[in-house]
């Protein structure tokens, strides 16, 4: 049995213990900080910023638009790089999202109700009731805002996953069978084609992120090796972008073919 | 000197909006032309009159009917016939196929648009190339510069030249004659090719970046040559069991490998299959693509790959089917469009396998790519089906196969109409347009070509450019704001020597007709230089003149059409254009202020 889980989950929802114990009975690695920590690594990036960068809603000014794009670009790519092993449980923010189109992923989100994470959180923080719960609103908010405005998804959108499960009268052991069982199923089973899929995102993910620092407005489509960098028209690839990609070319493995084509539409699949 | 009004200040705003818009090109050039014949009246600097007075002027008439004179002559195959006996005389050095073959196209641009003499000499020139072994980028930019130098043998050559005579009108000039510029435009050719033949190996590419050219032009042989590579797999019987179906257009996305040809127990073969065509178990597939890539497919797939050719070997032997490099032609129904638009596979059961375009070579997802003139296809079909797109003209072959003469029973009729028009226009004293338009009349009547035809072959971006540009030169001229630049800029000057500023002139308009395209220069110039040149005492008929030659002076950039339709099959770069461009374009202005010295005596 091979298959990716991605579990999206609340503070407090107890999504992390759902994801641990999961990864512990099918003995799948289990991720999320880690993804963090290899993009602050991979690219001397501070984690901090990272962290920022998929938290805060993105403001209105474009600049810091385009960082966070950067920041996002570096975070998959180091994703990517970590689940083409197969066998992961992701628990980290916006899985769902960034791995979107595979098909061996099994999308979940793990939800509680609202009181509950409250009486939580009092728990840990010496605060109040509805300081806490004006604090986890805002939470909410915030991460609501930010998957919106980067990739236009609701991500209280249920039909972005493939099961959500409410911890309530659910426990986090029911969660865990439910999504044990999912996993099972023949359409979360890794094939030769989704695996390329999950070669070809890792690929597409890792030419952007070279990229992106230096030429944000590009994307990048691969499949089965053959790698497509899409640019502007009026932007004129220079005699440094060409040497990038062609470093990119030479450094990054599993290019099988590379071309630049410009002044195209780019597909809804680029990256 | 007179006072600045408002009006000039107005004009000038336009004149600065256009030449803004045509360097940016947020929008076409003729929709620029088009936005000022439509604004100046409304702006009240023309009367409406005079907003489209372009439409009937002499010029615009003149270029109507030298394009279907050339479409008649085209269709006929006549000018095809010198393609055959020009390359036998041409025969096999470098120099003799350059000074032949220049000659001619630049003789045919003398009284046809001289990117259509370009284009029917691209397949010969490129078959030359392979037969006698010279890099074809030795051989493309001398013959294009020639048909952009032919241009300015005959007041009919160029769209400048057929513009100048309607801007001198208002200003009472004495017109020039259709062979008035005939002695400056024979030296200026000559002079370029004399360029080329001793001066090519300096300033032709593969002087200084020999190594990066030469591995450049390997790399493109190279993938030429893969696209070739036929190859030959088989399909095991449980090929289809439990897995997604694989078709065509997966094969060639995953793995850049292009199936020719199905064939299926007991004989059953599709050439060119569509790209949803499912590859079924045990059956035979033909691909062309390269060894890496197609090993990799038979084993990620699970076919068989054979060490030999077998069915496919008939295929790729026999002569039925074949691999054409394609170029896009000029004024091609393609520009612009996709190749998913043009669908080539489902209306000629013809693949595109490549598009080489710049130096750069396309494999993945060539299907997204907008078109543009001189890109080279690379198209594998059946010879009779690439026959029917070859028909069609919007693409160029290099194949050995000539070009099909279409109509060439009336070559001698359409020869004859040709004829009458230009001694109409030498031996009666008649307006141009109407010489041209009695040739082109002709041609349609003795069914050289039909009115549909004519219609059809007329390019309206031409038109509406020439058109709508005039109404411009005349509120230039109306409003005394051409007036009144020329005396600031004499000013500035100083009182200068005729020969001084004809030099002058000649350098303002070879950077306009750079930037701002050759019709556009001409008619912001014309009134401009000839207000300068009655001011500082000089002949203003010479410094029109200038300016209608000097506009074809278009050398340095790949922006004149002829340049950019050669860039792709030469493998030219802009920094080629700029090295052989510059030395061309500064002999250019040279040989015409000496010419024009010694022809008129300024």
């Amino acid at each position: 049995m091979m298959a990716i889980i991605t579990i999206s989950r609340r503070s407090y929802s107890k999504g992390k213990e759902v994801a641990e114990k999961v990864a512990n009975r099918l003995g799948y690695d289990c991720i999320s900080r880690d993804v963090l920590l290899d993009a602050s690594k991979g690219f001397n990036i501070p984690e901090v910023k990272l962290i920022r960068a998929i938290h805060d809603a993105p403001s209105i000014l474009g600049r810091f638009q385009h960082i966070k794009q950067v920041y996002i670009a570096y975070i998959r790519s180091a994703l990517t790089q970590r689940v083409k092993a197969d066998n992961i449980v992701y628990h980290g923010l916006a899985g769902h999202i960034l791995l979107k189109g595979i098909p061996h992923v099994l999308k979940t989100r793990i939800t509680i109700n609202l009181e509950d994470r409250i009486a939580e959180e009092i728990k840990r923080k010496p605060i109040g009731k509805n300081e806490a719960r004006s604090l986890l609103l805002k939470d909410d908010q915030e991460r609501r805002k930010w998957t919106k405005s980067l990739y236009g998804k609701d991500p209280w959108d249920s039909t972005l996953y493939d099961l959500v499960i409410r911890i309530h009268k659910f426990s986090v052991d029911d969660a865990v069978n439910f999504i044990c069982q999912a996993v099972g199923l023949k359409q979360f089973k890794t094939t030769d084609v989704s695996q390329h899929k999950m070669d070809d995102l890792a690929i597409a993910c890792q030419v952007k992120a070279a990229l992106v620092d230096e030429f944000y407005d590009v994307a990048v489509t691969s499949e089965y090796g053959n790698v497509i960098i899409y640019t502007k028209t009026d932007e004129r690839p220079g005699h440094k972008f060409k040497q990038k990609v062609k470093s990119i070319e030479n450094k990054i493995e599993g290019i099988n073919n590379l071309e630049v084509h410009k002044g195209v539409p780019y597909p809804p699949e680029a990256i | 000197m007179e006072q600045l009004t408002s009006e000039m200040i107005l004009v000038m705003a336009m004149i600065a909006i256009a030449v803004f818009l045509f360097i940016v090109e947020w929008v076409r050039v003729d929709v620029v032309a088009i936005l000022m014949m439509v604004t100046l009246p409304l702006l009240h600097l023309v009367t409406p009159r005079e907003a489209f007075i372009g439409m009937s002027s002499n010029a615009v008439i003149s270029i109507i009917a030298v394009i279907i004179i050339g479409a008649g002559l085209d269709k006929t195959g006549l000018i095809t016939r010198f393609v055959g006996p020009i390359v036998r005389i041409a025969g096999n050095s470098q120099s003799r196929v350059i000074i032949a073959i220049s000659l001619t196209v630049a003789g045919i641009s003398s009284f046809m648009q001289n990117i259509g003499a370009a284009a029917l000499f691209l397949p010969a020139i490129q078959r030359i190339s392979k037969k006698i072994n010279i890099p074809i980028s030795k051989l493309l930019m001398p013959i294009g510069f020639s048909a952009i130098l032919g241009g300015t043998i005959t007041l009919v050559g160029s769209s400048p030249l057929i513009l100048l005579n309607d801007l001198l009108v208002p200003f009472g000039l004495e017109p020039f004659g259709l062979f008035s510029v005939a002695p400056i435009g024979l030296a200026l050719v000559t002079s370029g090719i004399t360029c080329f033949i001793f001066f090519g190996r300096f300033i032709l590419p593969r002087g200084e970046s020999k190594i990066d050219e030469k591995s450049a032009q390997l790399a493109e042989e190279d993938t030429m040559q893969i696209m070739k590579e036929a190859y030959e797999l088989h399909t095991p019987d449980d090929f289809t069991d439990y897995r997604d179906p694989v078709t065509v257009g997966d094969l060639r996305r995953r793995y850049l490998v292009n199936v020719a040809v199905i064939t299926e127990v007991p004989d059953f073969k599709v050439f060119s299959p569509g790209q949803d065509t499912q590859i079924r178990s045990d059956i035979d597939i033909g691909v062309f693509g390269a060894e890496k890539d197609v090993r990799r497919m038979a084993e990620d797939e699970g076919m068989i790959f054979k060490d030999h050719l077998e069915t496919f070997k008939e295929i790729v032997e026999d002569s039925s089917s074949g691999i054409v490099q394609a170029v896009l032609a000029p004024r091609s129904a393609y520009m612009g469009k996709t190749l998913s638009q043009v669908n080539l596979q489902e209306r000629y059961d013809i693949t595109p396998f490549a598009i080489y375009r710049q130096g750069e070579t396309y494999r993945a997802e060539i299907g997204d790519m907008i078109l543009e003139m001189g890109d080279v296809i690379i198209l594998y079909g059946t010879w009779r089906n690439l026959m029917v797109l070859q028909k069609e003209r919007n693409f160029l072959f290099s194949t050995p196969e000539d070009v099909e003469l279409m109509r060439p029973e009336k070559a001698m009729v359409a020869g004859f109409w040709l004829a009458v028009a230009l001694i109409m226009v030498m031996v009666f004293k008649l307006q141009l347009s109407v010489c041209l338009m009695t040739g082109a009349l002709g041609m349609i009547i003795t069914r050289v070509l039909s009115i549909d035809e004519a219609y059809q072959s007329v390019d309206w971006r031409t038109i509406f450019l020439l058109a709508g540009l005039i109404p411009l030169g005349i509120a230039t001229e109306k409003t005394g704001t051409a007036a009144w630049i020329a005396h600031s800029l004499l000013n500035v000057i100083g009182v200068v020597k005729p020969i001084m500023l004809l030099t002058v002139i000649g350098i303002i308009s070879t950077i306009f007709t750079l930037v701002i395209s050759n019709v556009g220069a001409t008619v912001l110039l014309v009134p401009l230089v000839v207000n300068m040149a009655i001011a500082a005492h000089t002949d203003p008929r010479m410094a029109a003149l200038v300016v209608g030659l000097a506009t074809s002076n278009s050398f340095i950039l790949p922006t004149h059409q002829v340049n950019a339709l050669y860039m792709g099959p030469g493998r030219y770069r802009s920094v080629d254009f700029m090295k052989a461009g510059l030395v061309i374009s500064l002999v250019f202005i040279v040989v015409m202020v000496g010419m024009i010295h010694l022809v008129y005596g300024v």
